[in-house]
């Protein structure tokens, strides 16, 4: 199985500030946060490049799984749409 | 109850090297050597090798990440040319 078909290229890509990335981002700057938490670090004030680390790798996931995320959609839609063109019966819209 | 541990501390430190038993040969060395070592960390300076690190992987990461998101742009923009070329035809 690969991540990113051929064709995904075709799809526009994902801005650099996507949802996956945020999310994900954000998760990594909390995990480096609970990381100063649990060794008794101060919170905020230490590790701030274990925070920046940790927020980056987020980051950078994000986008490839935000990239993945909108080829499966747009895949879906594709077969979705192709189904409802071949079965034109199946799909007549109320009162014509 | 204090003074009877204490008592119980004493007592145990006085015995010798441990019991082996009539079946085990062999000396019982009061002590023993081992492979490993543990070293007490010293956190009184940065580890500058791991910030080094963190920061340049870090800055490896985001030029990769902006790299790749503008060939992903230019093969979008390519493709979608290319697609309006076939179904127009050459104009």
């Amino acid at each position: 199985m690969v991540f990113l078909p051929d064709e995904s290229r075709s799809l526009p890509p994902p801005p650099l500030v996507n949802k996956g990335s945020v999310w994900l981002g954000l998760t990594g700057w909390i995990a480096a946060l609970l990381d100063n938490g649990f060794n008794h670090r101060p919170i905020i004030r230490a590790g701030v490049h274990r925070q920046i680390l940790f927020t980056t790798v987020g980051w950078f996931v994000g986008y490839y799984l935000a990239k993945r995320t909108e080829y499966v959609h747009a895949k879906v839609d594709r077969e979705l749409f192709e189904y409802v063109r071949q079965h034109p019966e199946d799909f007549k819209a109320a009162g014509i | 109850m204090a003074a009877a541990l204490r008592a119980a501390k004493g007592l145990r430190l006085a015995v010798g090297p441990p019991n082996l038993g009539e079946r085990q040969q062999g000396l019982a060395l009061p002590f023993t050597r081992s492979a490993f070592v543990a070293k007490r960390r010293n956190h009184d300076q940065p580890n500058w090798f791991g910030v080094g690190l963190a920061f340049s992987t870090s800055a490896a990461l985001w030029a990769l990440l902006f790299k790749q998101h503008n060939e992903d742009v230019m093969e979008y923009e390519r493709r979608k040319e290319e697609r309006q070329h076939k179904c127009t035809g050459c104009s």
